[in-house]
């Protein structure tokens, strides 16, 4: 019994190990690409480059004056925390009225954004593109923002899926003890939803962070780039400065991830009454 | 663990915060396209990546803000993607005012009437200038012809070489003719057979010339040598787009030729990975030469110094050797008349396709007379004096090629002598590339089936005319029925 127990182990542990290691190779092989001495990837000895050095990543931050990095990070930051600040708001409240609230066009609506959201979004690439050339919007950060924080509460589903399990009697007693509608979302919903906060925060900064349609259509000039637009326009031979500028992106997302999570399991098990 | 939690999140805010400062500004200051604030009329200038990178746009637009810093006229960088695109910005006011590019887009942008006709008498340079290059930036409609660029400078593909890799005494061997020049960097015959003695003595692990077999500006010299042509010309001169000219006279012969070259290539001249490894193979050493354009000499330069400095010299020496042992020149003069590399004849001559570079003026401008005032500037003496010696182009200017010399001026012969067949300037050009494309990297790696003994697709010239006879089709039918 043991036995068979310690072989399933290993088994799990070598299959485990094999899917890491596909899922983990192309990142490593980024990470040391980044790293080239020589920047480009046809002095590569197989694999792997030649000689190693920090030197890119000086080069990253150092030589703007054809691919400014920190400005387009900057750029990036600034829409992306704006979009995840609005965003969330907006979609938490449109998720907590329709899962709170009983009106009449409720369904209707409901309806209309599960089949809107099933478009993609580059389909109104165009029409946006004219409307925010009349708000004269082309060339502002602000536009990026408002299409993503416009168009966040369409997504709101999941949210709602998640304030539709907060028990009702929850609602009634604070009704009970005189609480309005404002301050039992405030007082009572809020501290219970930590989790499906995050996780809206989360994803609403991680679109806008990664997202190269929109920005590559609406900034024209370079200052006004974000990273993932002013990657794709690198020259030829800059594939190590792509691949640090790549690395590097991941970083801050990577901490926002680590720093957040442990609020979605601490959400998850904030004292409530729960039915 | 919670206070580090809040850290975390305390510095992701803090640096959106900062973040929010610093790219509120820029956001509002990028608005709009030229302006003329207080009587101050700005231009927005869009000039190539390589100007931007070597410094030369900076100096362009101080000495013009020096220069005009009494009119109102102020000159700045447009900031924008090289390649953008002045059809979708321009009449939105997001244009640039003055655009600098190659005929074959600034043309196509004023077959479309984004650009505007100029006169060419308001031009210092008028004069100085050869009509092949004013005739790339000339436009005919309804029998008239108008000029819609000042040409600056002329491009053709040269051969990048290693001086240092000569084979020793060459003066003997590889000098036939006792002019100080090896003979495989006058002739093709000469190249194919100094290229099949590198791969043959180093076992096939490196090589002579590697070029980027599937790209129709590195080997028109096979078409436009052997009588073939982009397009032909109607009686009054303009450009017939309908006659396509890929198939004419010894066209097919020409592609024998490139397919027997390719044969002592590495695979790597099939796709477009030589376009990126050119650079570092030369500098290396794994080739002794290969073509691309001049604007690319600092890449090639750049790898080789860093390939010296691995080895262990300083910087500046490595610089020094790099300059010393790195050639360029334009490629071979000769090809055989018969197509085969290895008959030994050199009897006609080699015909490259080139482009001029040149300034337009966006049809947007508001400032149209600023902006003849600003490429006047840019296209005076000095200027593009300046221009050759910090970017290595050959310029259109007579008396600046002929002060610089050298490279600059066989250039610009080579221009006069009708050894360049320029681009046409018309739109249908942008259908001619991928189909051409794709048949040269096919004929090419027809080489690579026979080695392979594999079924070969090109083995005789008819079979090869049919093949351009087809690609000559595709164009016309991408042209006039599909496009449309």
């Amino acid at each position: 019994m043991k036995k068979e127990k310690t072989s399933e182990v290993i088994l799990t542990y070598l299959i485990l190990i094999l899917v890491s290691f596909v899922f983990f190779f192309p990142v490593l092989w980024l990470i040391l690409a980044s790293f080239s001495s020589s920047g480009s990837i046809y002095d590569f000895e197989g694999f792997f480059p030649k000689g190693y050095s920090t030197a890119t990543y000086v080069k990253l931050f150092t030589d703007t004056q054809m691919y400014d990095y920190p400005s387009w990070l900057r750029n990036t930051l600034f829409v992306s925390g704006f979009s995840s600040v609005i965003s969330t708001v907006l979609v938490i409240l449109t998720a907590y009225t329709m899962s709170r609230f009983r009106f009449r066009m409720r369904k209707p609506l409901m309806k209309t954004t599960l089949i809107l959201s099933m478009f993609p979004s580059f389909m109104g690439m165009t029409a946006v593109y004219l409307i925010m050339i009349n708000f004269n919007m082309i060339n502002n950060l602000w536009s990026l923002i408002l299409i993503y924080s416009a168009g966040a509460p369409m997504g709101y589903l999941v949210q709602k899926g998640y304030f539709d399990t907060i028990s009702n009697s929850i609602y009634e007693a604070a009704r009970i003890d005189g609480a309005t509608n404002p301050e039992i979302f405030r007082k009572v919903t809020m501290p219970l939803s930590k989790p499906i906060l995050v996780y809206t925060a989360l994803t609403s900064f991680a679109w806008p962070w990664s997202d190269f349609i929109l920005p590559n259509m609406l900034l024209k000039n370079r200052d006004l780039w974000t990273v993932a637009v002013g990657l794709t326009h690198l020259g030829e031979t800059e594939f190590s400065r792509f691949a640090a500028g790549a690395i590097f992106i991941a970083v801050p997302i990577v901490i926002l991830y680590f720093s957040l999570s442990r609020f979605l399991v601490a959400g998850v098990s904030d004292g409530a009454v729960k039915q | 663990m919670i206070n580090g939690g809040k850290k975390a999140i305390s510095l992701m805010l803090a640096m959106t915060m900062l973040s929010t400062v610093s790219a509120c500004g820029k956001s509002g200051a990028a608005k709009g396209a030229s302006s003329a604030e207080d009587g101050e009329i700005t231009l927005r200038i869009l000039e190539n990546d390589t100007a931007k990178e070597k410094g030369y746009l900076d100096e362009l637009l101080t000495a013009f803000n020096e220069e005009y810093k009494d009119k109102g006229i102020q000159a700045v960088d447009a900031n924008m993607e090289e390649y953008s695109n002045l059809a979708e910005n321009g009449p939105y006011g997001y244009g640039p005012d003055v655009i600098y590019q190659a005929n074959d887009k600034l043309m196509a942008y004023a077959e479309d009437k984004h650009i505007l006709a100029l006169n060419r008498e308001d031009f210092e340079c008028a004069d100085k200038i050869p009509d092949e290059a004013w005739n790339a930036f000339t436009l005919s409609v309804d029998g008239k012809q108008y000029t819609c660029g000042i040409p600056i400078n002329v491009q053709e593909p040269m051969l990048f070489y290693r001086k240092d890799m000569l084979p020793e005494g060459w003066e003997s061997n590889w000098d036939g003719d006792g002019n100080g020049i090896p003979d495989f960097l006058e002739d093709w015959s000469s190249l194919y057979k100094y290229s099949e003695e590198v791969v043959n003595t180093s076992n096939g692990e490196k090589y002579g010339l590697v070029a980027p077999c599937n790209d129709l500006y590195m080997m028109a010299e096979f078409f436009f040598s052997y009588g073939g042509y982009i397009f032909g010309k109607t009686e009054d001169g303009a450009v017939n787009s309908e006659d396509i000219g890929f198939a004419k006279k010894d066209a097919a012969k020409g592609m024998m030729a490139l397919k027997q070259f390719s044969g002592i290539m590495s695979e790597e001249c099939l796709d477009d990975s030589i376009k990126q490894s050119r650079y570092s193979k030369v500098a290396d050493g794994t080739y002794f030469c290969s073509i691309s354009t001049p604007d690319t000499y600092v890449l090639f330069h750049d790898r080789l110094k860093e390939v010296y400095q691995n080895e262990g010299l300083s910087e500046s020496e490595a610089d020094e050797k790099a300059s010393e042992n790195l050639g360029m020149v334009e490629l071979p003069a000769k090809l055989p008349s018969s197509g085969d590399l290895t008959s030994g004849e050199k009897d006609i001559d080699t015909i490259v396709m080139g482009g001029v570079n040149g300034y337009g003026i966006s049809a947007y401008t508001e400032h149209r007379e600023a902006c003849i005032e600003f490429v006047n500037f840019a296209s005076s003496y000095d200027m593009v004096k300046k221009r050759a010696d910090i970017l290595g182009i050959a310029p259109t200017r007579s008396d600046a090629a002929s002060d610089l010399g050298g490279v600059t001026s066989m250039i610009f012969d080579s221009l006069n002598a009708g050894h360049i067949y320029l681009m046409p300037s018309v739109k249908a050009v942008d259908q001619i590339w991928d189909p051409v494309g794709t048949l040269l990297s096919d004929v090419a790696k027809d080489a690579f089936r026979e080695k392979k003994n594999e079924t070969v697709k090109y083995a005789d010239e008819s079979q090869m005319q049919e093949a351009l006879e087809g690609t000559s089709k595709s164009i016309y039918d991408a042209i006039y029925t599909l496009s449309n």
